[in-house]
């Protein structure tokens, strides 16, 4: 079949439309979707009238509202344009949709989607660019995915608006402007399990979202001088760690990539997980944000997430390989990237 | 009695052509920051407050330099009305390590404890809470000095918003609350986010605050209104709300007159009420030379051109500050 190539953007607005037709239960709400959530409902609410609605300036009621709709039967996808900003809506994500099932004693479903982005950009600052992927993580009664590209985007969303539990998607911004051929059609990606990306056998490289994709720029620099299993996370809530057993029982190395904070992070989650029933060749490494907020001027945030040639030079230095080097324009480093991914 | 009344009328007009040189300074510095988003210079979200000038000037007139305001997102405006400078402002949005928050904050985060700007925050409705808590302090040490918030339409929606209400009104905080009603949340119209028929007086008057309106592109009934309700803070500790309606002249972040959602306030409305050009009208109408209004405007754009200059040459914070800051010592 031709390729069709689609932007990120482009894939969430086109599993959000499939969904409203193939499901009446199905609807959208949040600040500003009418409008189109940063490309990813625009034009919706002509074509689904009264489904894609706009909202008040009020996060903890509308995702409650949600959350009610949810538990009478709705099947609603829940919009917020940051995580700071579905924060105000704590108490319903976390300790409202998340216990319902469980308190009850089962049977009692929360089927709602809840789309979140993630703020890394230029010029964000310490209270618009936090991940708090570890919080999500940590809430036991949440499914959550990080999609990595345009066609997990479209599959996870499908995935979770199918699901009869709360499902949180958590979308890294930086990402909108990737593009990857995606399916036309309908189809789903599994929402509780990591994916093997690229098979090697020298290390395992764990990552997520943006950092998925620096991880496979990384593999371009590396070429031929290592053999790197590249595995997405995928799924933080549950994290399937079985799959990434599996390979470092493989490789024996482990290097894991997250683009937030070290503490609490996805990678020492990953990285207890692994060491509790495994010993490897090299201590595990985690490569991550500092262990303080991000900063708004880019003379700073220059050094906060890692690169690609960080990702390669780490993934070098393990397997005791000469490193690279390679400057990385301002573009490169501080614009959301719109490559093409295979 | 002539030569009284036109002391008086002289008088007056100073103070007119004081709040006007302060509007315009506002005015000016937007004008100067959106030339320089456009090239792409400013890699710190901006919001531009342009249009909504009488609304920081006319409030913060009312106040004296040892009350306090804080802002939110769109807070150029709010920190300059307050005494605020330009030069730590501009050096602040080009992340310089001389700028308001030493490069870490940005446009969205302005902070000058000089000139008793408490702080801004994005994070809508947080402002709120904030300020009531700034006034708490206020009254607990018995200083006899408020603090006003300013915030927009969207904002006032978030729940902790009434539930500040609610408790400012408990605790009798000497607090302002300032609406700016531009009927916009980024690009969601007032219209389709209130119930038919919401009504914020009957609201904030149900909480037992004082409520106000006022014409937000006029900075005579915005600075009379806020006069009033700030007298009445001092007085009784009642705290009170200022709604001003005002127009977004831009698009919500970016210096664009986006049209495409803006089918009630029009470009040509916008214009129609502009406080700065509507206020200028006045002073010549009363006799001002408008040669005087041109030469002021352009000294001040001369003098914040030199401090953008000043701040393209100024240094950028080292890596090393990245962890710096994060607890106080
Ligand atoms: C809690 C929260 N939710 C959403 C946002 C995203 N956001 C930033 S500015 C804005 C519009 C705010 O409108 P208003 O308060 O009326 O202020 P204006 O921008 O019109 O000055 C929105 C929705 C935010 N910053 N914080």
């Amino acid at each position: 079949m031709a390729e069709r190539i689609l932007k990120f953007s482009d894939a969430i607005k086109e599993a959000t439309d499939q969904m409203l037709a193939e499901d009446k239960r199905v609807y959208v709400l949040g600040l500003g979707v009418p409008q189109g959530a940063g490309g990813t409902t625009n034009g919706l609410h002509e074509k689904y009238p009264g489904r894609v609605l706009d909202t008040p300036t009020s996060e903890a009621s509308l995702t409650g509202l949600a959350v009610g709709s949810a538990i009478a039967g709705l099947r609603p996808i829940v919009h917020h344009d940051r995580v700071e900003f579905s924060l105000l809506a704590a108490d319903q994500m976390f300790t409202q949709a998340a216990k319902w099932n469980y308190m009850f004693g089962g049977g009692n479903p929360v089927p709602i989607t809840i789309r979140i982005v993630v703020g890394r950009q230029w010029g964000n600052g310490p209270q618009h660019s936090q991940a708090l992927y570890s919080m999500f993580g940590a809430v036991r009664g949440l499914k959550v995915v990080i999609p990595s590209t345009p066609y997990m985007a479209k599959g996870l969303l499908i995935a979770a608006a199918r699901e009869p539990n709360p499902v949180i998607i958590l979308e890294p911004r930086w990402l909108y402007g990737t593009k990857q051929d995606v399916p036309t059609e309908m189809y789903e990606v599994p929402l509780s399990k990591a994916k093997v990306v690229r098979k090697g056998k020298d290390i395992t490289v764990v990552a997520y979202g943006d950092g998925l994709v620096s991880s496979l720029e990384a593999l371009d620099i590396i070429g031929s001088k290592a053999s790197v299993e590249l595995i997405d996370v995928v799924s933080i809530n549950p994290l399937d760690i079985a799959t990434i057993r599996k390979s470092v029982a493989k490789t024996g190395r482990l290097l894991c990539v997250d683009t937030t904070s070290e503490a609490f992070g996805i990678g020492s989650e990953v990285i207890a997980g692994v060491m509790k029933t495994q010993t490897l060749k090299v201590k595990p490494v985690s490569l991550a944000c500092p262990n303080v907020p991000c900063p708004t001027s880019t003379s700073l945030t220059e050094f906060w997430y890692p690169t690609k040639v960080d990702i390669a030079n780490k993934v070098l230095s393990m397997l005791k390989k000469g490193g690279v080097k390679q400057k990385l324009s301002f573009e490169e480093l501080h614009l959301a990237p719109s490559l093409t991914l295979k | 009695m002539a030569v009284a009344s036109t002391k008086k009328k002289s008088a007056q007009e100073n103070v007119l052509l004081k709040a006007y040189t302060h509007m315009l300074k506002l005015r000016v510095a937007q004008q100067e920051l959106v030339k320089f988003y456009l090239d792409k210079k400013i890699f710190s979200m901006v919001h531009f407050y342009i249009g909504q000038e009488a609304v920081a000037v006319g409030v913060t007139d009312a106040l004296t330099p040892n009350d306090k305001t804080m802002g939110n997102h769109r807070s150029h405006g709010h920190y300059l009305a307050k005494g605020g400078n330009f030069r730590a402002l501009i050096c602040e949005l080009l992340g310089r390590s001389n700028g308001l928050a030493k490069g870490k904050g940005g446009s969205m985060h302005m902070i000058d404890k000089s000139v008793n700007f408490a702080g801004s925050t994005p994070l809508l409705g947080s402002v709120a809470p904030l300020a009531a808590g700034s006034a708490f302090e206020q009254k607990y040490n018995k200083r006899g000095t408020v603090t006003a918030a300013f915030y927009g339409d969207g904002a006032s929606e978030e729940g902790v918003v009434y539930e500040t209400y609610n408790l400012a009104g408990l605790y009798k905080l000497p607090v302002l609350f300032v609406i700016e009603n531009n009927g916009l949340s980024i690009n969601s119209r007032i219209k389709d986010r209130r119930a038919p028929g919401y009504d914020l007086k009957k609201i904030v008057e149900g909480y037992g605050l004082t409520y106000e309106r006022a014409n937000g592109n006029d900075y005579h009934d915005v600075h009379d209104k806020a006069r009033a309700l700030v007298e009445g803070i001092r007085a009784n500790h009642k705290p009170a709300v200022l709604e001003c309606m005002v127009y977004r002249h831009m698009a919500h972040s970016t210096p664009l007159t986006e049209e495409k959602y803006r089918n009630d306030d029009t470009l040509e409305k916008r214009q129609q009420h502009d406080p700065v050009k509507n206020l200028a009208g006045e002073l010549i109408a009363s006799g001002v030379p408008e040669k005087k209004l041109v030469a002021l405007e352009e000294e001040l754009r001369a003098s914040m051109q030199s401090d953008i200059a000043f701040a393209l040459k100024s240094p950028y914070p080292k890596k090393k500050e990245l962890y710096t800051d994060m607890y106080s010592n």
